[in-house]
């Protein structure tokens, strides 16, 4: 069904037709929303046999989420930012207890110092913690990847975290599709743990585990995440076919067909970035983008086969390593291993500095003129805003345009 | 279960493989600490237990249990001074647990439901002579019994029960309930013969063909002072005054009257002499800081009207007067004389300054070693120094309360039980004491002390009625429960509770518990969590 609403309620709403068992809600920017409604669905009666539990913080939100998945119901949270951080002992617990936990991440940017704005370093901070990292280019995708991620939890055996872009998404009204509940009860059967607290049949869940059997408990788990990858696209195909959407996947690819360059990016950007490779287009300038939809497990093989014969390619990322380079850049160098390809990463986007179509615009053109002469590339930066600062202080100063690795490292050496 | 988790999920039981319990550097073990209350009481009662069951609603046992020690548990939860209380480590909390007030409604509970002694299912045919039917007479002929002797009471009075007839006033010990618990005494066996008194106690011992004699007389005589007196002036002494109201209900005594004393008695007579009409005024020497007499009974004599003239010695008694002499307090305490005088209108005086042993038939007995007029005894055995003589309560003692008496008299008769099988008697070995800081309070709820209805004190001036009334079994059962059970368990499951390692065991329910040593990591967890300091964690040997 057809609805003009919030990114947030869409989201909330597809939660609400996967019938959790036990929602547990600590509230945080920019992911309010979603529990907000939940919430509010649980307690008019739309979301029957749901405990919604309001938490003190969201370690406890966290904690709840174990506790309730491990007692074998269907348990979804929300997070972002500085929240995410504060779950994280508990969320390397859920993975590898292996609960399949659904959590949003409304992607915000880590502080200090405090931003309340989208970028990636939240979601991609927890890049080794054993959880499934989707991301989502569209509300619509975020509506669609949340009801996969059920199945696709529950069918591995691993808690999946939907990464969508905060504000830029959660808080956009624009047109849903939203299934209907008989469509997703198909698509969704009811949770059947293949373990569970039950004071019937008891177990200890979560014993320690020494030398002797840590390697093969962790290879287990890599296991789990190399099943995943035809998880998620099998799931993928099942619920495209019953509903016709275009939603999940590992990555999608657009205009990729003899493509000069390829852009791989993650998130709400694709979309921005689809409309100015269609203008580019029109100039003869012929650019792919590969929107790059699960981040863990890593689809490598699916990667190197979207990228194919293309020469160059560009990550575009919203977050980084400090000390450091990209983190998208180097998992893509290991796809193309080997491959005549040349890979960079070109940062944008960061704590909400809007990428605009000219952005891309003007990735495109620098990476087609040869200018991303290194691996690593601060691109939309305001050197005058850096420049008030190092002048002064140290009386050094940055040309307009982008800065890459390089001269960062000359600027010190000074 | 569809398919389990490799390694991470466990079966029931798995991990009992892992003997935490070798990482121990500290175990845990449970300890039996003497609750101050039982270490204070001169009866050696065991009140923390008999609280407990009285909590439990348990009445018949709890009162098996204090009867161990005490035979007369509805005469001491009225008389006893209960400095027990003064020792409850619940006074650092709010206020003292009423352990006399719990007594007395478990001992009215035993008379209202007809619950006796045992008889001893085999006599010893030993033969033990007391003389003096008192409380230390009385405790140790049923504790005597208890063994299977036989035993004979011979009383000068007419009525058994010595002080607690003759000495304590009605309005504080109705006298049904001394018969009655009296007569329980005698239901077992024991005899008691009055109205004689004994005037040779070996020549007794020898025909009676008696194993053993306990000494149980008392201090029936009032100490005498010398008080220049003109030949009108009546002065009387506390005892007879007393003895006269209890066998006549009425004393023939003028209307004005000092009683002269600081003490039990000197209240005592005070209130009887309130009772009967008269306007007693209490003389004494010290101040109230410095008087003897027990705090509450002093409080109720003051709310009945009595006078107290302090630091006043009678100097001279004249016909309706007394001269009285001033008097200070030196750096220690003790009264000096001003010089100054003063007079004090009063027809008659009672001494109450205190009370003796009548020697007159026991300094008869050869080898008999006496200190003043007291019996000199072993401390430990309770023997005289003649060989088959032991001596308890009043006769032996300075510290002259019935408690004391019916704890004497206990250990006598054990003492007499081991003599008549062969053995010297030792008394058990105290506990450690427990101590307020070894307790973990915080568990404790609030709970404020159940307070015994009192008569009117308008209504107290012209009739014996008892004045203090009991607990209702509601209360009795609330106050029962304020104990902290000091050092000793109470099965709150704190331990049991807390426990990370699963290691302490459950023994059921009046067996407490036990430590898993094969698990227990001595975290000390258990000690730490434990309200009443039961455990403690002692290094192991490593």
């Amino acid at each position: 069904m057809l609805k003009q609403i919030e990114g947030s309620l869409g989201v909330a709403e597809a939660v609400a037709l996967c019938r959790p068992g036990v929602v547990c809600a600590y509230p945080i920017s920019p992911q309010t929303h979603i529990v907000e409604n939940v919430g509010k669905f649980v307690k008019t009666g739309t979301l029957k046999d749901c405990d919604f539990l309001n938490v003190e913080s969201e370690f406890s939100a966290m904690s709840v989420a174990i506790g309730s998945s491990a007692g074998g119901a269907r348990t979804y949270t929300a997070t972002a930012s500085q929240g995410l951080l504060f779950m994280v002992e508990g969320i390397y617990s859920a993975s590898g207890l292996g609960l399949p936990i659904v959590m949003t991440v409304a992607s915000r940017a880590i502080g200090g110092p405090i931003n309340i704005w989208n970028d990636h370093s939240d979601s991609l901070s927890q890049r080794d913690s054993g959880w499934l990292q989707l991301f989502c280019e569209s509300n619509q995708d975020a509506v669609d990847t949340h009801i996969m991620a059920f199945k696709i939890a529950e069918t591995v055996g691993l808690p999946v975290m939907v990464c969508m872009d905060g504000f830029v998404l959660s808080h956009a009204f624009e047109r849903l599709d939203i299934p209907s509940q008989e469509v997703v009860d198909k698509f969704l059967k009811e949770y059947e743990p293949n373990e569970y607290l039950n004071t019937s049949e008891p177990i200890s869940m979560g014993a320690m585990v020494g030398p002797e059997a840590f390697t093969e408990v962790r290879i287990l788990q890599q296991r789990k995440m190399a099943r995943a990858l035809k998880v998620i696209e099998d799931v993928t195909k099942e619920y495209r076919e019953l509903t016709g959407s275009k939603s999940g996947g590992l990555l999608d690819c657009y205009n990729c067909e003899n493509a000069d360059l390829k852009l791989i990016i993650l998130g709400s950007s694709v979309g921005t970035a689809k409309d100015e490779i269609d203008r580019l287009k029109k100039e003869g300038i012929n650019v792919g983008i590969i929107s790059l939809k699960s981040f863990r497990p890593f689809p490598y093989a699916k990667l190197a086969e979207a990228i194919g014969d293309t020469k160059q390619v560009i990550c575009l990322e919203r977050a980084f390593s400090f000390g450091g380079r990209g983190i998208i850049c180097p998992e893509v160098k290991r796809a193309m291993e080997g491959k005549n390809c040349d890979i960079k990463t070109v940062v944008a986007g960061l704590g909400g500095r809007a990428i605009y179509g000219t952005t891309i615009n003007g990735i495109v053109k620098n990476a087609l003129d040869g200018k991303f002469t290194e691996e690593f590339t601060f691109f939309d930066v305001d050197a005058s805003v850096l420049n008030s600062y190092t002048q002064k202080t140290e009386g050094v100063s940055f040309p307009n345009g982008p800065i890459c690795q390089s001269q960062i490292d000359n600027s010190v050496n000074m | 279960m569809k398919k389990k988790a490799f390694a991470v999920t466990l079966d029931p039981a798995t991990s009992l493989s892992n003997h935490t319990g070798s990482w121990r550097t500290l175990r845990p073990v449970n300890v039996f600490k003497l609750p101050p209350c039982n270490n204070q009481c001169p009866a050696g009662e065991n009140i923390q237990q008999w609280l407990y069951y009285a909590g439990e609603g348990d009445y018949e046992h709890a009162w098996r249990v204090l009867t161990e020690e005490n035979p007369l548990p509805a005469c001491m939860g009225r008389v006893c001074y209960h400095t027990c209380e003064g020792k409850c480590n619940r006074g650092f909390l709010d206020e003292s647990v009423g352990i006399n007030s719990v007594e007395r409604f478990l001992g009215d509970y035993a008379l209202e439901h007809n619950l006796g002694f045992k008889i001893p299912s085999r006599e010893t045919g030993k033969k033990v002579l007391i003389i003096g039917s008192g409380p230390a007479g009385l405790s140790a002929a049923y504790q005597l019994r208890r063994f299977g002797h036989k035993v004979h009471i011979v009383e000068m009075g007419q009525e058994p029960g010595g002080m607690m007839r003759y000495g304590i006033p009605v309005y504080r010990l109705p006298r049904n309930i001394l018969d009655a618990e009296i007569k329980r005494i005698t239901d077992m066996g024991v005899e008691i013969e009055c109205g004689r008194k004994v005037e040779n106690i070996e020549a007794e011992k020898r025909s009676g063909n008696y194993d053993a004699v306990i000494l149980c007389l008392g201090a029936s005589i009032s100490t005498n002072v010398d008080i220049p007196q003109g030949d009108t002036t009546s002065i009387l002494n506390a005892l007879n005054v007393l003895g006269e109201i209890e066998t006549k209900g009425d004393i023939q005594i003028a209307r004005r009257v000092a009683v002269y004393g600081g003490g039990n008695t000197a209240v005592d007579v005070a209130r009887s002499l309130r009772r009967i009409g008269a306007e007693p005024i209490i003389v004494y020497r010290r101040n109230r800081d410095k008087m003897p007499a027990n705090e509450e009974e002093m409080d109720a004599a003051i709310e009945e009207g009595i006078q107290v003239k302090w630091l006043s010695t009678i100097a001279e008694a004249r016909k309706d007067s007394l001269k009285i002499e001033k008097m200070v307090l030196d750096e220690n305490g003790k009264p000096k004389p001003t010089g100054e005088y003063e007079e004090l209108p009063a027809d008659a005086v009672v001494l109450a300054i205190g009370q003796n042993v009548d020697t007159s038939v026991i300094s008869k007995i050869s080898g008999l070693n006496m200190e003043k007029d007291s019996v000199v005894i072993d401390n430990e055995t309770m023997m005289t120094s003649v060989d088959g003589i032991f001596a308890a309560g009043d006769c032996a003692s300075t510290d002259r309360t019935v408690t004391r008496a019916i704890g004497m008299g206990k250990h006598a008769a054990r003492s007499v039980n081991a003599y008549l099988n062969g053995r010297a008697y030792k008394k058990a070995e105290k506990h450690e004491i427990a101590k307020f800081e070894d307790m973990h309070p915080w568990y404790y709820t609030d709970a404020p002390k159940q307070i015994r209805e009192e008569l009117e004190a308008a209504r107290r001036c012209g009739t014996f009625d008892e004045v203090q009334k009991g607990l209702t079994e509601e209360n009795a059962v609330f106050e029962a429960r304020r104990c902290l059970s000091c050092g000793n368990c109470m099965e709150c499951d704190n331990c049991y509770g807390v426990c990370p390692d699963s290691a302490i065991i459950k023994l059921g329910a009046g067996k407490g518990y036990e430590f898993n040593y094969d698990y227990c990591k001595g975290c000390g967890v258990c000690a730490q969590e434990c309200p009443c300091g039961h455990i403690k964690m002692v290094p192991e040997q490593i």
